[in-house]
């Protein structure tokens, strides 16, 4: 199976959360991975620009889709927003023929390359769990996480709407996260938080709320013995992340819990370089519970 | 047909007085084919291990939404899941809706629900907008969400309405819409200034859960952007919510990429922005502050280009409720 992919980080990953990329990267890098850069693509537009501007929001999707397509290559991506922004475009146009026709009509007159239906939107964790040789990936495991218990935060729009993914990848039934955790040598905590929300769509407009979802999620899995939190998506790090400390000043307590982005961890049980996997970066310091178990 | 032994796992809950419950996980074995319901697992439960168990039911038929209760980490209809669909290691977990105050067992008191649907005013009103005229296809939106039976799953499971008691919830907002995008409905600039407050139609999180878990596709969050976007258009903008979405069709028409520097600025404006100064100090200590000077894609002409001409021939790519042919 080609590991060759169109590479479309988004805007969290270039900016405030760029060690997710760059972590991305040296994994893949190891693993066989190609990522191509996509020097056309936009912001995705999440479900705001569906909000501002419904049609433009499919039109800037199928121009994304149009350059993979042009470069022969599925999308892969590392933010679960833009995975359902694409998925949810992607599947409407597949569903909807009239409609792909109407908006490769604007494309044309704009001078775009019209789409063809044809690109997969991945993820980087799907591709990691169910396309790379798991013989190959655990043969990269030089640092075991040695029995870490990891709370798996998968991410609202890693799972929903499941009908527009491929079968078995999203809803209630997914275990990327679950296998990859026991693949690199550490125990997935049980915990009521793993499929709930981050709150970061909300973090300017309903401030604390968003960090009453934090501080919840959060709680949840420390309680649930969790040592560390990861999640396949940088809008989520940010928000259990980076946030988690303007969190514990909302609700007044202090919680603790190192979160990294799955390519982090994966990163460090495959001992390639920190500074690449931007440790630093965190704002729980993951290392006393990496270098506990052995890992760092 | 298959036949098993399944674990039920139920919570019991006993009121105690005072609003508190003793609250208990009791085991109960029941050998079914695994196509039979959860709802007919507990009435057998109820017949012939403990007669005390407390729950609602009705239709049998995923029509008057009376026995939605979480089952397996989801609020489900008992009468339309199967046993064999949602068992885990041949054991089922069943508890109250949440979100609700509990009464006794698997039964909630659904007030707080209906309150907020009340709070929408779901009835046709007359009024200036109300159209002389009926189309053949301006029902297609009505359509999709007169489909819901209120029975709760949605509420239940909100991840907004678990940290905000205020919020005016899915179903109530799927609700609205159906008042909001009915051609009589003469009301509907009234209803959108009301949608626009805080703690209703800005505040969904858009996590996609009610999507997920409403057993007739009504799908309320589709239903609360089309009614942002409705809104958006009556130039209702001044709300966090409506200014930050408004920031992000600004800048990628513009740039192609966010700029996060000033999407905050844009958003919650000046005074905002100094009330979080301590979280941007935050923040800024592992040096996650945005660059004022986003990267900007290559070609960007093209997308201005599709934004104009969608400017000038609109295109209404709202999905619609599949056409209903009697049988």
């Amino acid at each position: 199976m080609s590991l060759d992919f169109a590479y479309f980080p988004g805007c969290a990953a270039k900016q405030v959360q760029k060690e997710a990329d760059t972590a991305a990267r040296a994994v893949c890098q190891e693993l066989g991975i190609t990522l191509n850069a996509m020097p056309r693509a936009t912001c995705c537009g999440a479900v705001s620009l569906r909000e501002t501007k419904p049609a433009f929001a499919l039109a800037v999707s199928a121009r994304t889709l149009s350059e993979a397509e042009e470069q022969g290559r599925n999308i892969v991506t590392i933010c679960n927003t833009c995975l359902q922004t694409l998925s949810y475009a992607n599947f409407r146009f597949k569903e909807e023929p009239e409609l792909l026709q109407q908006i490769n009509g604007v494309l044309k007159e704009a001078g775009v390359r019209p789409y063809g239906g044809t690109v997969q939107v991945n993820h980087l964790l799907w591709v990691i769990t169910d396309k790379v040789d798991q013989k190959l990936l655990k043969s990269k495991i030089k640092k075991p996480l040695g029995g870490m218990k990891v709370a798996p935060f998968y991410g609202c729009h890693n799972l929903r709407p499941s009908e527009i993914f491929p079968s078995g990848d999203a809803g209630e039934k997914a275990d990327h996260l679950h296998r990859l955790i026991t693949l690199m040598g550490g125990e997935p905590v049980s915990y009521r938080g793993q499929d709930r929300c981050c709150g970061f769509h909300v973090m300017l407009s309903d401030k604390k709320e968003m960090r009453a979802m934090v501080a919840t999620n959060c709680i949840n899995a420390k309680e649930a013995g969790a040592e560390v939190m990861i999640t396949p998506c940088t809008l989520c790090d940010m928000a259990m992340g980076a946030y988690q400390g303007i969190a514990e000043k909302s609700v007044g307590r202090t919680i603790g819990l190192p979160e990294l982005n799955f390519a982090q961890l994966l990163g460090s049980a495959m001992a390639l370089d920190q500074g690449r996997l931007g440790l630093d970066r965190l704002h729980v310091d993951p290392k006393p519970v990496l270098s506990s178990r052995g890992v760092i | 047909m298959s036949e098993e032994t399944y674990t039920f796992r139920i919570q019991r809950n006993t009121p105690t007085g005072n609003g508190r419950f003793d609250t208990r996980w009791q085991e109960f074995k029941v050998t079914l084919p695994t196509t039979s319901t959860v709802l007919s697992a507990l009435e057998e439960i109820k017949a012939r291990q403990d007669g005390t168990l407390t729950f609602r039911q009705s239709c049998r038929s995923a029509i008057c939404g009376s026995c939605a209760m979480r089952i397996s980490g989801r609020t489900r209809l008992a009468c339309k899941t199967q046993v064999g669909s949602v068992a885990r290691d041949k054991v089922i977990e069943v508890g109250p809706q949440t979100n609700q105050p509990v009464l006794k067992d698997l039964a909630i008191d659904i007030r707080p629900f209906f309150e907020r649907v009340r709070r929408v005013d779901p009835f046709l009103k007359d009024g200036p907008e109300s159209a002389k005229k009926v189309t053949k296809t301006a029902y297609d939106q009505v359509n999709q969400v007169t489909q819901c039976i209120m029975c709760g799953c949605c509420y239940s499971d909100c991840t907004m309405a678990e940290v905000s008691p205020a919020f005016l919830g899915p179903a109530a907002l799927a609700k609205s819409f159906r008042f909001v995008s009915d051609p009589r409905e003469g009301m509907k600039t009234e209803r959108l200034e009301f949608l626009s407050q805080p703690d209703n139609m800005w505040s969904c999180s858009r996590c996609t859960m009610c999507v997920e878990v409403c057993p007739k596709d009504v799908k309320p969050m589709e239903a609360i952007v089309k009614l942002r976007t409705r809104g958006l258009e009556k130039g209702l903008r001044s709300g966090v919510g409506a200014r930050h979405a408004l920031a992000f069709h600004e800048d990628i028409q513009q740039n192609g990429d966010l700029n996060e520097f000033t999407l905050m600025m844009r958003s919650v404006g000046l005074g905002g922005t100094l009330a979080e100064l301590g979280s941007a100090l935050h923040l800024m200590k592992k040096g996650k502050i945005p660059s004022p000077f986003p990267h900007k894609a290559e070609k960007l002409g093209e997308l201005r280009k599709i934004y104009d001409i969608l400017e000038k021939n609109p295109l209404d790519v709202e999905t619609k409720a599949a056409e209903i042919v009697p049988e």
